[in-house]
């Protein structure tokens, strides 16, 4: 009881509270920005939207299906208008949804194979080929060969590495985020409450969201001037752009957070001042 | 002394976030250093040196030259990476004629021929395996004879082939090069049969022995 009436204790054990605090602010801003981001699939379905994604996904099938076209008697201009982008958009929701949803992210190749069949009588025909004169073997091997690449392309890559461990932390994660959150309404009640001058209350909580905008803000800072953003090489353009995107939106977000911290900082400090012109 | 203190008030509004702040981050390197290794190891996996170019053009090194000496030294030769045009492949009389890549992706096979990556370039004295679709750029495989002359042209000196022969065999038939021979020699291959419809499992090989072109030398010094 003397302890804490003790002035210097006292002063010591809120400054302690607010780092507590600010380490509960900067969890609380950083898993929620993750949960709305990264673990929501609204969110990469918005970023797979605004980005380039479709279109160099479907040129990327399409230099595929042109080279192994050049293995099996098809020219160029037969893959022209081929891959078709509502459908390339179709099964990229599809393997999303299982992804998401924790079932085995696979991609549904029934409609490629279909859509490739009838290209392929039609090419016959055009092309006076008769279809007695064409392998059924070699056609169902192409089909098959270009089923694989279609399925590859679709799939994210390192999507099916990492569903397990993603599911667990998109789970953990929102736990983590509701026990932090309330571990520091807790501590602005208790830092509140215990201090007879509101006006240092305020202060300490000042502390708080001053060290949490300023963690939070050297992030984006250390990534803008390391210029590492532009370093990234993933396999192919299409995937690059995406994870891009998605790092630069990220990047973003957590300057907004950080801003939207000092500027609650600087409203703390006029609110300090004034409570303590008032309490004089 | 009091305006002292009131400076000193003044200033905690500054200070106390900074060591705040440092102290955060010097927790977080705390808590994560067990793992700091893994985290930036991986990280660098998905980091180059420069910017990416994800253009499907290639890079061209072939510089036609007219030097006809026997031997060229190991230093002065560039040796090509992925992706990128080394020479120029020709059969005269049987329409074919395409750059020379190396290695046998895409790029490559729809730019022209590649060399497998896992075989050599001419001048080694060992086997050059080239690949290319039989649609495209090896479409005139089928005209080749015994005794045609094939040229291979690079930046570094100008070889000449002669073939020796043409096998048919299933595309993972591997006794149908010797990726370790002693000798310098060609062996160009693509699906067959040509002009088919759909994707076969035959691959139609041409043999080729090499009848001029300088030695690379001083490989090992």
């Amino acid at each position: 009881m003397k302890l804490l009436k003790n002035n210097k204790f006292q002063r010591f054990l809120h400054t302690f509270l607010s780092l507590m605090l600010a380490f509960c602010l900067v969890a609380v801003s950083l898993f929620t920005l993750l949960k709305c981001t990264i673990f929501s699939q609204s969110y990469l379905g918005e970023v797979l939207n605004n980005s380039d994604y479709y279109v160099d996904l479907c040129d990327e099938i399409k230099a595929d299906l042109i080279d192994i076209g050049n293995a099996s008697g098809l020219n160029k201009k037969f893959f022209d208008n081929f891959v078709d982008e509502v459908m390339v958009r179709e099964d990229i929701q599809s393997y999303l949804d299982l992804f998401y949803s924790g079932q085995k992210p696979t991609v549904d190749t029934k409609n490629f194979e279909r859509s490739l069949r009838s290209a392929i009588e039609k090419y016959e025909v055009n092309q006076g080929i008769d279809p007695k004169n064409v392998s059924e073997e070699n056609i169902v091997y192409f089909i098959n060969e270009s089923a694989k690449i279609y399925s590859n392309n679709i799939k994210i890559t390192y999507f099916n590495a990492i569903q397990r461990d993603f599911l667990r932390w998109s789970k953990k994660i929102l736990i983590y985020d509701l026990i932090f959150a309330a571990v520091g309404i807790g501590l602005v009640f208790v830092i509140f409450f215990t201090n007879k001058w509101k006006h240092k209350a305020i202060r300490y909580i000042y502390y708080s969201t001053a060290a949490t905008g300023l963690f939070l803000i050297v992030i984006p800072i250390g990534v803008f001037f390391s210029n590492i953003i532009s370093k990234i090489a993933i396999l192919t353009r299409s995937l690059n752009d995406l994870y891009i995107s998605c790092l630069n939106n990220i990047f973003l977000n957590i300057s907004v957070i950080a801003v939207i911290f000092l500027i609650i900082s600087a409203v703390l400090i006029v609110i300090h001042n004034h409570l303590r012109k008032k309490s004089t | 002394m009091s305006k002292n203190k009131k400076r000193l008030g003044i200033t905690k509004f500054i200070y106390v976030p900074i060591i705040f702040c440092v102290i955060m981050y010097l927790s977080v390197l705390a808590i994560f250093s067990a793992d700091l290794t893994d985290i930036v190891s991986i990280g660098s996996m998905f980091l180059s040196d420069k910017q990416v170019d994800y253009s499907t053009a290639y890079e061209n090194i072939f510089v036609p030259t007219n030097i006809n000496s026997d031997t060229v030294n190991a230093e002065d030769v560039e040796y090509p990476s992925i992706n990128k045009q080394f020479g120029e492949l020709k059969i005269n009389n049987r329409d074919v004629s395409a750059k020379l890549f190396f290695g046998d992706g895409t790029i490559p096979l729809n730019n022209g021929v590649g060399v497998y990556a896992g075989s050599f370039i001419p001048g080694y004295g060992k086997t050059i395996l080239v690949a290319g679709h039989n649609n495209t750029y090896f479409n005139g495989l089928k005209n080749v004879k015994t005794g045609d002359i094939v040229t291979v042209n690079t930046s570094y000196g100008n070889y000449e082939y002669e073939i020796t022969g043409t096998k048919i065999a299933g595309k993972n038939d591997k006794s149908a090069y010797d990726l370790s021979a002693e000798e310098e020699n060609l062996v160009m291959y693509t699906c067959y049969p040509f002009d088919e419809l759909g994707l076969t499992e035959l691959r139609y090989f041409v043999y080729a022995k090499k009848t001029s072109g300088p030695e690379i030398v001083g490989l090992y010094e």
